[in-house]
């Protein structure tokens, strides 16, 4: 008892208890193991995938250049990196407005890497009472030799995780042929390890703690959902009042709603929560429980659903699948899908229209302008060419803009491929072709093989006083 | 430990950000340390940014949870 007035302070947080997840399987769960074996053969196997003789999909750090099958992006293309960042915001905003936390249930690395680990963990160590039981028996042999295997089995998990997330980054032929011998850089090294362990701690031991408190997409996308958004929903009008019956028993017969109570779908549950108190935070919508729950109902012979994907206004006003399907289509959804389209055909736009020849022009410095012989006056320019693809390509310069302009040494330079070349040019105009002062001049490069690509700069001209 | 994540956690995500903003904009190449052009590795230089940016941002995390007036701190403070 505390005496009165004294105020102590509460926590408000409990200490975490360890989940022991039931393993479900169902149309949902199926769903997720597609996304796993989809996105997981993306990501393992892209850096392993080759194209015009190199890795076909590399952010090569050291060249500064990111490959992306047949096109190259540099750090001048950021735009673009840009544009797929807001049009990723507007997927996701989009989903979870018609279907709640999509992503985190069936797409996110952290569901996929905790679904991943909690098999490899069901096959060592055995299902969710098993495990439990280890928990509990003090360590002996069979104990250490089954938590030997489990971290054994995550550690290289993970390694071969951290290895491909290095091979992203530094060419993968590079690191196997370091991989033979263990003789990594340091620093290829360290971010292997540092990958992995983040993999192994994520997946194997934080689990559903990432999504409760460390996610910030979790904490806000709540803002995203309305009264027409699907989510995970116990139908409470129709399972309660709860209670064990045998099969077969018509519900209303022993004055109980349709839910058993076997409490099969808090088991389920990767964050542990009870879906029949309602929506909960931390609930990432992976419907293990509604896949746990149909397989009850059907083994007592109920219909299905009694947890499933609804709508607040769907169960406030018993609508059916159609009315609810009527109503993804609101004013939220459809401008969240204007701008996804919207944003999706200017970067297809962008990158059918992006030129593959980039030019930068630099006055020179150290002189404005000079006159040199028969009248003329000199300007200097010092040229940036980047052939943005993966073949040689000679480029020719030509000028205008100015009544007399020539280019001193019209030589064609010859561009490697994938490189950026310099050239220094001089431009002379006759001294009476304008007034004394700065006029627009204009370079034009083109590709000798490709007649198609020209590039227009402009830049200025000086005619000295 | 709570106190731990959310200083270390927090200033993780947003160095990540300032990391590939910054070195999309910035070639390492280009970077000089105390007057002299940068000699090590791309991929060194990459990882040290990356740390430095985590440490700032970390720093400043530490400081936003000291400033915290006592009533709205974490119950980690105890």
């Amino acid at each position: 008892m505390t005496e009165k007035g004294e105020v102590r302070p509460v926590s408000l947080y409990s200490a975490r208890k360890k989940l022991h997840v039931r393993s479900v399987s169902g149309r949902f769960a199926r769903w997720r193991w597609a996304l796993v074996w989809l996105t997981q053969i993306l990501y393992y196997g892209l850096p392993w995938l080759t194209w015009n003789d190199r890795q076909a999909v590399l952010f090569h750090l050291t060249e500064r250049k990111f490959y992306l099958f047949g096109a190259i992006f540099w750090p001048q293309d950021v735009f673009y990196l840009a544009v797929l960042l807001i049009l990723s915001a507007y997927a996701l905003f989009f989903f979870t407005a018609i279907a709640g936390r999509l992503w985190c249930g069936y797409a996110c690395p952290q569901t996929v890497y905790t679904e991943i680990f909690m098999w490899i963990e069901e096959k060592i160590e055995g299902d969710h009472n098993r495990r439990r039981k280890l928990d509990k028996t003090p360590m002996d042999g069979r104990k250490f030799a089954l938590r030997a295997a489990k971290f054994g089995a995550w550690g290289l998990f993970s390694l071969w995780t951290g290895f491909t997330f290095v091979a992203y980054f530094s060419p993968l032929d590079e690191l196997l042929a370091s991989l033979t011998t263990f003789g990594f850089g340091p620093w290829e090294t360290f971010w292997i390890l540092f990958y992995a362990a983040f993999t192994y701690a994520f997946a194997g031991i934080l689990r559903e703690q990432v999504c409760e408190y460390m996610c910030p997409y979790a904490r806000f996308q709540g803002v995203m959902f309305d009264q027409d958004t699907l989510v995970i929903t116990y139908d409470e009008a129709r399972g309660d009042p709860r209670g064990a019956r045998r099969k077969g028993v018509v519900p209303a017969s022993v004055g109980k709603g349709d839910c058993t109570d076997c409490g099969i779908c808090v088991q389920v549950c990767p964050t542990g929560i009870d879906i029949r108190n309602g929506l909960q935070y931390e609930c990432i919508g992976c419907a293990a429980c509604i896949d746990a729950c149909d397989q009850v109902m059907d083994r007592m012979e109920y219909p299905r659903g009694l947890i499933r994907y609804s709508t607040e206004n769907a169960l406030r006003q018993h609508w059916g699948r159609k009315e609810i399907l009527r109503h993804v289509v609101r004013p939220r959804t459809l401008i969240y899908g204007a701008f996804l389209v919207l944003i999706t055909f200017a970067m297809i736009a962008g990158l059918a229209m992006r030129t593959d020849l980039r030019v930068d022009i630099i006055r020179d410095r150290a002189t404005l302008a000079r006159e040199v012989s028969d009248g003329q006056i000199e300007n200097v320019y010092r040229l940036q060419i980047m052939n943005m693809v993966e073949r040689e390509r000679t480029v020719e310069i030509r000028v205008d803009g100015l009544d007399g302009a020539t280019l001193q040494e019209g030589e064609p330079i010859v561009l490697p491929a994938a490189a950026t070349g310099a050239a220094t040019v001089q431009v002379r105009v006759p001294a009476d072709a304008a007034e004394p002062g700065s006029h627009p001049l204009y370079f034009e490069v083109s590709v000798r093989e490709d007649p198609g690509v020209t590039v227009r700069e402009q830049t200025t001209f000086m005619l000295p006083r | 430990m709570l106190k731990w994540i959310l200083v270390l956690w927090p200033s993780f995500l947003v160095a990540a950000v300032a990391e590939a903003v910054f070195f999309v904009v910035v070639d390492p190449q280009q970077l000089y340390l105390f007057g002299e052009p940068v000699r090590y590795s791309p991929i060194a230089t990459y990882s040290i940014g990356f740390f430095g940016f985590w440490l700032a941002c970390a720093a400043s995390s530490l400081l936003t949870l000291f400033l915290q007036p006592v009533g709205t701190r974490p119950p980690a403070h105890r």
